[in-house]
């Protein structure tokens, strides 16, 4: 996947660079990328390790424990089927404060888990049922309280306010996770209607 | 007011995790180191990756081929209200995080990341994940092959958030 993504950027940039002159400038821009990978990975590496281990404490305390219970009731309402077979909830619930609290690595093992409680009460196997895909797409909008990465990319970038967009974030992807719910929703809400004017 | 708030958070939770350490008595400190050594592991384990990506983007943008199609797509991506300096950021977003966050970095520097390009990337970047990962990490896992229309609304939540980002941007600082 990836060797697809570096072959064809790599195949574009010498075409176009040599059919417009821009040729030499090739050489210089390896050296450039190469040493840029690593100054990105050492702004990275010294905030992702202070937050990855603020994230760990918190959890230890029990902050993400009561984060879960807190989305328990909002969840009932999104996962109905989950909610009524009694599995699967405390795994999404989990997924998503882990989400929320930026910790992606905890997350991702989390939502597998999540997906097969799900897959438990899934009446065709190899076909998504609603739940699943409602948890799923809700994972791509990136809900998440303080974007580590990206504060250390924009800092790394010598920008004075690496904060200023935080208040931006939550609220786009705020809107994108509302945006997601209600989408995946449609289905249901359709069927719904059907029901009551037969 | 924003920038207050924003700025407020990161303190705020640090502080959270100072008082616990000081007050409740149990030994948060090797907790955060245990934590804090995962992190270092990932960052470390991006950077074989992002030393590929970086090369490719950096030979792209010297090109001159982004730059060109940014010329291109600038009446186009104007008129809709995207600044077009941010399309390397949004082709590779839903591909892949290490391919994106090569993008944004590169553009940050190239751009400056209180530029609007560089203010509307970051929203973009924060509040979207790599849609196509996720999405095929999760259902392969179940062994589930009919995705029905867990794309179709991904991509159409990201193209939201997309347009949503650049009109908020321009509200909030410009």
């Amino acid at each position: 996947m990836l060797g697809k993504v570096f072959g064809t950027l790599c195949l574009v940039a010498c075409l176009f660079g040599f059919l417009t002159g821009n040729g030499d400038a090739l050489g210089s821009a390896v050296l450039d990328g190469a040493k840029g990978a690593v100054d990105l990975t050492f702004s990275l590496a010294g905030m992702m390790c202070f937050w990855c281990g603020v994230m760990h404490v918190l959890t230890e305390a029990g902050i993400m424990r009561r984060l879960s219970h807190l989305l328990r009731p909002l969840l009932r309402l999104l996962f109905p089927q989950a909610a009524k077979s009694g599995e699967g909830l405390e795994e999404i619930s989990a997924n998503l404060s882990a989400n929320l609290l930026g910790i992606g690595n905890a997350a991702t093992p989390l939502a597998l888990a999540a997906m097969e409680k799900l897959q438990r009460h899934n009446p065709k196997r190899d076909t998504a049922s609603e739940e699943q895909i409602t948890l799923a797409v809700l994972n791509t909008a990136g809900l998440t309280l303080i974007p580590a990465n990206l504060l250390a990319l924009r800092r790394a970038a010598g920008s004075p306010r690496p904060y200023a967009v935080l208040l931006p974030v939550w609220i786009t992807s705020l809107c994108c996770s509302v945006m997601a719910i209600l989408l995946c929703s449609i289905p249901r809400i359709v069927r719904s209607f059907g029901k009551k004017s037969p | 007011m924003i920038d207050r708030l924003s700025s407020l958070a990161v303190p705020a939770v640090v502080l959270c995790v100072g008082c616990l350490m000081l007050f409740s008595g149990r030994d948060y400190f090797q907790a955060f180191c245990t934590g804090a050594a995962d992190g270092l592991k990932t960052a470390v384990r991006l950077l074989p990756t992002l030393s590929a990506l970086m090369v490719a983007i950096s030979m792209f943008n010297a090109s001159g081929a982004v730059s060109f199609l940014a010329a291109k797509l600038a009446p186009f991506a104007q008129a809709i209200g995207i600044p077009a300096e941010i399309l390397p950021l949004l082709l590779t977003r839903p591909f892949s995080g290490s391919a994106s966050t090569a993008a944004y970095g590169e553009l940050l520097e190239r751009v400056g990341a209180d530029s609007m390009a560089g203010l509307c990337a970051s929203v973009i970047f924060g509040s979207s994940d790599t849609i196509v990962y996720v999405i095929s990490v999760y259902f392969s896992s179940i062994g589930i092959r009919r995705t029905r229309f867990a794309y179709p609304c991904a991509f159409a939540v990201m193209l939201f958030c997309i347009f949503f980002s650049c009109f908020l941007c321009r509200l909030c600082f410009f």
